[in-house]
């Protein structure tokens, strides 16, 4: 047999066909996705409401540092304007649109389905009915100085994830994700129709659950940044070391389990980081649609679908739109805010409709 | 030592049981095969030697029993390649195939230098070589067979389980997914258990036969043994003859039954 | 917005009626508050509202009109109020809701006439199949809207006097209050807070026309007209706008204070926080348009006057 003869070759060096069939991180684009960052946020840095020029943001950037200090001639109210608003709403949104889209990837990988997002699992949904007790219920307290709000939906978010998960997990077997995701959808439903109820008949708070639900990126400041941070470093590096089993889990529960990986585990880890995560963004910024989606979605458009490179990408990518997406939402209306989940949603709908006749005969 | 032995197996879904009272021995270097007719349990004894559905009984490998080890350590001494695998979409063949390297790697470890050699050698003798970067869903169905068995060898398991390896396939395919498989076994003792359907190609590949039926192990022991007429008559409910090939092989080949015959010579 | 000028062109119209020639009576003038019905209203959609005889039981699902109606008298006709009707306290508060009223249970009251700020979830089609009257007060947009309602809910209720009344006291207060501040040298900016992510309210809304009336900047007014009449405004366009009033409307909702606004990242530089003109008011006082706004403005006066005197 001429397979048969084969078998005497000497085994050589990896080939250069396999190498290059081996997904590894295009520099090109994480370049391209890098300068990009910066970019949007140099321009996010200096575009908004109130002009502030080229020279007093760079005297301002340089000021804390020893050397240029004293020649700072900077307005201290504009320097005060750029330090304790504008910087730190940028690098929050920084954060929360690198948060959500890497747990967008990662939630399509767990599930092995390209419509995954953390909200999928009832996220928003617990953490509005979270918000929504708290804002109805216990107005103003805070817990060891921290708004009990944002905390409730933390707390939210995470229960209803949770709920899915023990759901989900008793009526569904090994091989399939179909039966989580039913109880992550039936959970947001019963979720949302709670925070409706309570809504409704507490008419006095809706608005504030509405603004709430809208996003809060407008008030959080540095304060903020340093709240969701912890939470965001952890789950994006978990999330980020489990790249190679996010790939390995593509061939289905059982063959990676033959493989000697626990798919449950993996999913579990993955889940729970990912939403972990997210519920500290939404806790923070309320919730923003479609960034889950559409910034993965994008990313494997162009550049391909091993998670090796689709979730380093989306951090970036992800972080990158939000940004924008912030920038839009504070300075087209200016001096008034529109909310930005409005802007992501109004450019991630139509963008969704594009993906979805793209890949529509291969990936769903 | 790599035999494989099953003691007292039973395997139950949801209380129906599939499989009963099993006893079984493979020795390093054998090829047993796995025969009976359609829903016999042939697949569900794979399945519980890789531990992929619960079972009772004891299932060992060497001295060591299944239950007792890690899924990497499992993973290391036992490979599967599954009748339909999951080729997930616009995965390269390499990728795929670096796969099968997950159970010699830590949780969040990575491969490396040597596993991609070990990978590439595989993928040379398996003639793979030239489509490591080829799409799997750009693959034809004797690429995918081919690709999947490199898979389950990047383990490097000594056992290695084989479900239907030749459905969907053509003749030649057949042959060459066989010989293949067989050339490995020679060469580096794998223990190789394979559920087959295609009962020439088990008696001439195999070197031993199990003949199951309705989840009970009914004879085992070489082709000319349990390759009979009769038996077949009995447990296929088929007309066939067996013509003796190579020496201990056997072939099997279905003829027309008595009643169509009847019906034929009733005719003008 | 069509529905608004429709309205607006309705009440100007029941206005001009209301100051010629007093509401549309069949009866010749008289002090009895009986002969002064049946009126008839001309509502939004050119629909018309009869009502022909004094009502006693009156059902009110508006903060606002509950407030009017014991302003002038008619308290005693009320039977029910909405859950939002909390002032006055002696106003028969209930579980009806304004935003989304049940037909049904504004029937059990069997009311003679209801009155709501919007026709919302097809109250004036449900109730008028039970030949129930429902008069809509929508929300103000400037005092003399304020007052033709104030006008109208007394024809409506047989208080035509009352309402004259209330009117001219009001009147004669507010311009007293206007007439106790010093002109201004420069002119002030005020900052009007309804919520604690910066929704504010601009000139277009009754209380932008309140801070008018005080000859106060808005800094709300500097919104485009897309983002409407309530908009949410950016935290760094109030800091460098720096108003010399801060009033906070979200102290019951969201428990704003000095405190927590001179907290706020980089607002201690705003002039308002420096001064400590922060001043705290009642939600609901600063969100309706009924006879309470002369207390509203009597809150404010005291602070334009300080900072006007040290300008």
């Amino acid at each position: 047999m001429q397979i048969l003869a084969r078998f005497s070759r000497p085994v050589g060096d990896a080939p250069e066909a396999l190498l290059q069939g081996l997904p590894r991180l295009p520099w090109l684009w994480a370049g391209a996705g890098a300068v990009a960052l910066l970019g949007a946020m140099v321009l996010g840095v200096l575009v908004g409401p109130v002009h502030i020029g080229l020279g007093t943001v760079v005297q301002v950037l340089v000021a804390p540092i020893p050397l240029f200090g004293g020649m700072s001639s900077a307005d201290p109210g504009q320097a005060s304007i750029l330090w304790s608003l504008r910087i730190p709403r940028v690098v929050l949104g920084a954060v929360v649109g690198a948060m959500l889209a890497t747990a967008g990837a990662a939630y399509q990988g767990a599930f092995r389905n390209p419509l995954a997002d953390p909200y999928l699992l009832g996220a928003a949904a617990g953490a509005n009915l979270g918000a929504t007790l708290a804002i109805a219920f216990a107005p103003g307290t805070s817990v060891i100085g921290v708004n009990v709000v944002p905390l409730a939906g933390f707390i939210g978010a995470a229960a209803a994830v949770a709920g899915a998960y023990a759901l989900g997990r008793t009526v569904t077997g090994l091989r399939n994700t179909t039966g989580l995701i039913l109880a992550g959808v039936a959970i947001a439903a019963f979720f949302n129709a709670i925070q409706t109820y309570i809504q409704q008949s507490q008419t006095n708070s809706i608005r504030q659950v509405y603004s709430w639900i809208l996003g809060r990126l407008v008030t959080a400041g540095w304060d903020g940044v340093l709240l969701v941070l912890p939470y965001v470093v952890v789950s994006v590096a978990v999330i980020l070391l489990h790249r190679r089993l996010l790939d390995a889990l593509s061939v289905g529960d059982e063959e990676v389990t033959s493989l000697g990986i626990s798919a449950r585990r993996v999913r579990l880890i993955v889940v729970i980081a990912a939403t972990l995560g997210t519920a500290a963004v939404v806790a923070i910024a309320g919730t923003i649609a479609f960034v889950g989606i559409i910034v993965p979605h994008t990313v494997r458009l162009l550049v391909g679908r091993s998670y090796r490179v689709v979730i380093p990408l989306s951090l970036l990518f992800g972080a990158t739109f939000l940004v924008l997406a912030d920038t839009v939402a504070r300075t087209l209306a200016a001096p008034a805010e529109l909310p930005i989940g409005v802007i992501t949603a109004l450019v991630g709908a139509p963008f969704f409709i594009v993906v979805m006749r793209s890949t529509r005969a291969a990936a769903l | 030592m790599n035999d494989v032995v099953l003691r007292g197996v039973e395997i139950a879904y949801e209380s129906e049981v599939v499989v009963s009272g099993l006893d079984l021995s493979v020795s390093s270097g054998e090829w047993l095969a796995l025969i009976g007719p359609n829903g016999a349990g042939k697949t569900s004894i794979l399945r519980a030697i890789a531990r992929l559905v619960a079972y009772s009984g004891e299932i060992r490998i060497g001295t060591q029993a299944v239950a007792d080890m890690s899924g990497r350590e499992l993973a290391r001494r036992v490979a599967m390649v599954m009748q339909e695998p999951h080729m997930p979409e616009g995965m390269s063949v390499s990728q795929y195939v670096l796969l099968g390297r997950s159970p010699h790697l830590a949780y969040f470890g990575k491969e490396g230098r040597g596993d991609q050699r070990v990978v590439a050698d595989i993928l040379e003798r398996l003639a793979l070589g030239r489509l490591a970067a080829r799409r799997l869903d750009h693959l034809s169905g004797g690429e995918r067979q081919r690709a999947a068995i490199a898979r389950a060898l990047a383990q490097q398991a000594p056992v290695l389980l084989v479900d239907e390896p030749t459905s969907s396939l053509d003749v030649g395919r057949q042959q060459e997914v066989l010989e293949l498989i067989d050339g490995l076994r020679a060469e580096q003792g794998l223990t190789v258990i394979a559920a087959m359907h295609d009962l020439t190609l088990a008696g001439q590949y195999a070197h031993r036969l199990a003949l199951l039926v309705a989840g009970k192990l009914v004879a085992v022991g070489s082709p000319a043994e349990v390759l009979t007429e009769p038996a077949i008559a009995d447990h296929y409910g088929a007309q066939v003859r067996v013509l003796q090939l190579n020496g201990a092989g056997r072939a099997v080949i279905p003829i027309r039954g008595h009643a169509a015959a009847a019906v034929e010579n009733q005719l003008p | 917005m069509r529905k608004h000028h429709i309205w607006q062109a309705a009440t100007a119209v029941i206005a001009m009626a209301l100051t010629a020639c007093g509401p549309t009576s069949s009866a010749t003038p008289s002090t009895s508050a009986a002969a002064q019905f049946p009126v008839t209203f001309t509502g939004p959609n050119g629909t018309s509202v009869t009502i022909t005889k004094q009502p006693h039981h009156i059902v009110s699902l508006s903060p606002s009109a509950t407030e009017m109606l014991f302003a002038v008298s008619a308290g005693s006709q009320v039977v029910a109020v909405d859950e939002q009707s909390n002032y006055p306290a002696n106003a028969p508060m209930t579980k009806l809701s304004g935003f989304q009223p049940s037909i049904e249970a504004i029937a059990a009251y069997t009311p003679d006439l209801v009155i709501a700020a919007d026709d919302t979830a097809g109250l004036v089609h449900g109730l008028g199949a039970l030949s129930i009257p429902v008069l809509i007060e929508p929300a103000a947009k400037n005092m003399d809207e304020s007052y033709k309602e104030i006008e109208q809910l007394g024809a409506a209720t047989g208080h035509v006097a009352d309402a004259a009344s209330l009117e001219r006291k009001m009147r004669s207060d507010l311009s007293a209050i206007v007439a106790s501040i010093p002109k201004q040298a420069k002119q002030l900016k005020v900052y009007h807070e309804l919520d604690d992510t910066y929704y504010s309210a601009t000139s277009a809304t009754f209380i932008g026309q309140v801070y008018a009336l005080l000859s106060l900047k808005n800094i709300a007014d500097g919104a485009t007209a897309a983002a409407g009449d309530y908009p949410q405004l950016s935290a760094e366009y109030i800091v460098a706008s720096s108003p010399d009033l801060i009033v906070l409307a979200d102290t019951k909702c969201c428990h704003q204070t000095l405190t927590t606004v001179a907290a706020r990242p980089g607002w201690s530089s705003i002039a308002a926080v420096k001064t400590g003109q922060v001043i705290g008011v009642d939600d609901d006082v600063a969100s309706r348009w009924g006879p309470r706004v002369v207390d509203f403005l009597r809150v404010l006066a005291p602070h334009v006057k300080q900072l006007g005197g040290a300008a």
